[in-house]
């Protein structure tokens, strides 16, 4: 994240404001900028949809705005994301200790406080980035990748794997995250690489290489490859050594085996040192089992059921570019079932986000958010398993409960740090609260049930129920 | 707490429905202040019961008209991540096992060298003694062991291999839709309460994908709505039970669980005959397990999860898996006395692990695994299965403990046997009819 000049200028302006929010009666993100938020315009529900399936959901103005400049021209903006980021945004997120320390200074720290502020930082990305693909890419990538914190010292690892291999990459090139995964120390700690030799090569990080990060488990390979890849990534380790950076990457060749390698069919010849590992991630990335694969991952993500349609296009633009993400994107969002396809469940996390969103909330992303996102079955980088959270409809259902407390929560004013001001939000928006909501014109046929459901009751209460309703679970 | 009545009574202040009340709900500063948070009133917990119950539909009444016979429960516990069947139940006859493993191996109960020595079982096998807390229930012929168990999936994938297990299928090519519990659920159609079928944890298991009936929960005490009024939970009640999407469903049996839930207090649920669940998440759940028992609320099927057993490195981290699992078994057992004549738990993994140790003082993916099978209706007392050997030339794959026992022949067994199940064609096509006579009707 870079100042522009102007934000430069609003720092000034607006420290005092910025600074109360840090450190005083914690009152949430503050907003330096007052945005008009004008209404969606009737017949906008595809637009309102876009924005829920390749952002986290439109903030009050968002569909309007989207209306203005059309999806298109959206989509080509979120795909070349600049680096400014909103001021308030930066504050907040700036001052995270995990931004500051690489993996060698947070030791020191308490894993509970380095989650509590991978979280944090997950939650206002999510919430208040105006670079909303993105942020549904690192979502999509940190599942893939996925990275569970609690084992070992992985937790100090991943705030560094956050920005260099989930972030950095996450509208780029395919081959350049997995290279950067196989040398982020979070995931070599993670699936046990660092006990890997040539005398006894571990396979764990090499099978989840191909089964889960490229080739998928149908992707032809066998358990003699997965035991040829293990040798090749055999000394690939993370410092220890005193003074050092620990928990840096480092290839220690006394650990390597030299030998020759056979891996899906290419001959990897002896003496090759570190570039075996390399040479395997060429292999993998250009297979074409990974285009079907990652394409059928994140037609998935993006289209749910619809997914398997628009696959051979998405494919076909892997294979085409590379690997190019922002050319896979693009394909995804050109199939019809983009706007027009069944509904996808939204994770927690999407539902947690959303509603922030959708009724324009204050918060700081910390604990009382974490607690509930917990609760509802999603405690980010808490996933014990490689494979990452289930994109699975059935995986959700059983956690209603802890959405509905949540819309309760977040709109009675019981969650510590995190503010919400109905009767603002809905004077502001000219919207009604299902409206509001849903970023939806009034009168839109699809809120009928909704809006006849919370007839009567309170602006508030009204708000929480649209919330909690079942139409809100999707996106 | 007993429900022979078919409504049940208005609740007093304080308890029954326990809807929580603020004050001035609607009134927000803005700044997220807590001060006016949680006050009660006794008429507005009278007012929030009332229109509650008023508004209860065909699908709330049935809750209350459940039957009150005793239910035989399935318990299965599902330990992640790939067990290491050889060293939880120990073949100490094997010299290869010794062979394979120089620095893990656990010594024969006769071996009088240091390090840890094996349990006894039947002169060939051994308990790991980290699991001794089970001992008694294999000395009263109640808990049974089935050695060389596993799928026919031979991808090594802890989620190929759990599908394949939970969804009771023998590879993943095969056709059938949801979870082998989920297929049985269904197939008794009819017989449907709220609390039939409830997993902890914090996704819906597999096994019981696709049952309407099924419940998710992480822990039974939590599972309370904080719905400022009964008006407002009536309108969202309102919303699922007349939503057509698959949500709609699920929500609708969360609100009737949660009609049922509040009439009983699990949090103030108090063990018997000393029992002691472990303090972790497997124990507690456990005790919940035995709470709906013991309360007779219709639980058929509950499903535990058991983390950690990926162990790939420095294994001697399991004893504290191993412990936890024997404390929690034994717990129930303790507590339930009796009425474990009619609760038979299952405890199975997804895999076992390779012959041979690894340089990092673990064991990698295998095949052929160990199940656990405990409780009154368990002819016990006795590991099942064809012992295949484990000498190099006996392994398959890469090394692993060849399957001697399709693990669906247990699974079906419980059904047929304990939970009178005669659909198992329709929860497992295709499975012949050969059982190990583990369970008894």
């Amino acid at each position: 994240m870079s100042l522009s000049r102007r934000q430069a200028l609003g720092v000034l302006g607006g420290s005092a404001l910025a600074l109360a929010g840090c450190d005083g009666v914690a009152r949430g993100v503050r907003r330096l900028e007052h945005r008009p938020a004008r209404p969606p315009r009737p017949g906008q529900e595809q637009d309102a949809r876009f924005l829920n399936r390749f952002g986290f959901g439109p903030r009050p103005g968002d569909v309007a705005a989207i209306g203005d400049k059309g999806r298109g021209a959206w989509l080509e903006e979120q795909l070349a994301p600049k680096p400014e980021e909103p001021l308030d945004l930066q504050m907040m997120v700036r001052r995270l200790d995990i931004e500051q320390l690489g993996p060698w200074d947070l030791r020191d720290w308490k894993r509970e406080a380095v989650l509590a502020q991978m979280q944090q930082k997950a939650i206002l990305m999510a919430t208040y980035s105006p670079w909303q693909l993105r942020e549904r890419m690192v979502d999509f990538w940190t599942n893939h990748f996925n990275i569970y914190a609690g084992k070992g010292l992985a937790a100090y690892r991943k705030p560094l794997d956050e920005r260099e291999v989930v972030r950095k990459h996450a509208l780029g090139k395919f081959p350049d995250m997995v290279r950067a995964s196989a040398h982020s120390t979070a995931m070599l700690v993670f699936l046990d690489q660092q006990n890997s030799t040539a005398a006894h090569p571990n396979e764990n990080y090499a099978r989840e290489l191909l089964e889960l990060h490229t080739l998928g488990v149908h992707g032809g390979y066998t358990q003699k490859d997965v035991m040829e890849v293990a040798r090749c990534l055999t000394g690939w380790d993370e410092e220890r050594g005193f003074l050092r950076k620990k928990g840096s990457f480092v290839f220690r060749p006394e650990l390597h085996d030299d030998g020759e390698k056979t891996v899906l069919g290419h001959r990897i010849p002896a003496g090759g040192g570190e570039s075996d590992g390399d040479r395997v991630i060429e292999i993998v990335t250009s297979h074409p089992a990974t285009a079907k694969f990652i394409a059928q991952k994140l037609c998935r993500y993006f289209l749910g059921d619809a997914g398997p349609e628009a696959e051979p296009d998405v494919a076909r633009a892997y294979r085409e570019t590379g690997g190019d993400i922002p050319s896979m994107v693009r394909a995804v969002a050109a199939h019809s079932a983009a706007v027009a396809g069944p509904p996808v469940v939204k994770r927690p996390f999407d539902y947690m986000v959303s509603a922030l969103r959708a009724v324009d909330a204050q918060t700081d992303g910390g604990a009382a958010l974490q607690k509930h996102l917990a609760a509802m079955g999603q405690p980010l980088y808490q996933w014990p398993m490689p494979d990452g959270f289930p994109d699975k409809t059935r995986a959700w259902t059983g956690s209603l409960l802890g959405r509905w407390n949540f819309a309760f929560d977040l709109v009675s004013g019981a969650l510590d740090r995190t503010a919400v001001d109905i009767g603002s939000l809905l004077k502001e928006s000219a919207l009604d609260a299902a409206g509001c909501v849903y970023g939806m014109a009034k009168g839109s046929p699809a809120l009928a049930r909704v809006r006849e459901t919370v007839a009567g009751l309170s602006a508030e209460e009204s708000v929480a129920v649209a919330l909690a309703a079942p139409e809100f679970q999707w996106r | 707490m007993e429900m022979k009545h078919m409504n049940p009574p208005l609740p007093s202040e304080g308890e029954g429905l326990g809807v929580r009340v603020p004050a001035d709900w609607c009134r927000c500063d803005g700044t997220g202040g807590l001060d006016e948070r949680a006050v009660w009133s006794r008429r507005a917990v009278m007012a929030a019961g009332v229109s509650w119950l008023a508004s209860r539909s065909a699908l709330a009444q049935a809750t209350f008209a459940q039957d009150k016979q005793d239910r035989n429960v399935v318990v299965v516990v599902f330990l992640r991540g790939g067990a290491d069947g050889l060293h939880l139940v120990t073949p100490y006859f094997e010299d290869a096992y010794y062979r394979g493993r120089p620095a893990l191996a656990t010594r024969a109960p006769s071996d009088r060298r240091g390090g840890p020595r094996c349990v006894d079982l039947d002169g060939r096998f051994g308990l790991h003694p980290t699991l001794a807390p089970l001992l008694p229930a294999w000395a009263d012929g109640e808990l049974g062991i089935v050695h060389a168990v596993g799928s026919g999936d031979s991808t090594h994938s802890h989620f190929e291999a759990m599908a394949t297990m939970e969804r009771g299928l023998t590879n993943q090519s095969d056709l059938a839709s949801g979870g082998w519990l989920a297929r049985h659920l269904e197939s008794q159609a009819g017989t449907s309460v709220p609390l039939r079928a409830v997993a902890w944890g914090y996704t819906m298991p597999e096994s019981l994908s696709g049952a309407a009936s099924a419940t998710l929960v992480e822990t039974l005490s939590d599972f309370r709505l904080r719905a400022p009024r009964g008006d407002v939970r009536e309108r969202l009640a309102h919303l699922y039970q007349t939503g057509g999407d698959q949500l709609s469903e699920a929500g609708a049996q969360t609100l009737g669980v949660l009609q049922t839930l509040e009439k009983l207090d699990p949090k103030e649920y108090k063990p018997e005959n000393g029992a002691d669940y472990p303090k972790t998440p497997t124990g507690q759940a456990m005790k919940e397990v035995a709470f709906l028992v013991r309360q007779r609320v219709g639980l058929e099927v509950a499903c535990l999860d058991s983390g950690g057993w990926d162990s790939h490195v420095n294994q001697a981290y399991l004893d504290q898996q191993m412990g936890d699992l024997a404390k929690t078994l034994a717990a129930l057992r303790q507590d339930l006395g009796r009425e474990m004549s009619r609760v038979t738990v299952v405890v199975q993994s997804e895999f076992g692990r390779r012959v041979e140790e690894n340089s990092g003082l673990g064991t990698d993916h295998g095949a052929g695994g160990v199940f656990f099978a405990m409780g009154g209706g368990v002819a016990g007392g006795k590991v099942y299965g064809d012992w295949p050997g484990i000498g190099p030339d006996q392994r398959t794959g890469p090394g692993d403990l060849r399957i001697t026992t399709d693990y669906r022949t247990v699974l079906a067994e419980i059904l047929e046997k304990r939970l009178g199940s005669g659909a198992v064609p329709d929860v497992f096509p295709a499975l012949d009819s050969k059982r190990l006579g583990l369970f008894r009707a």
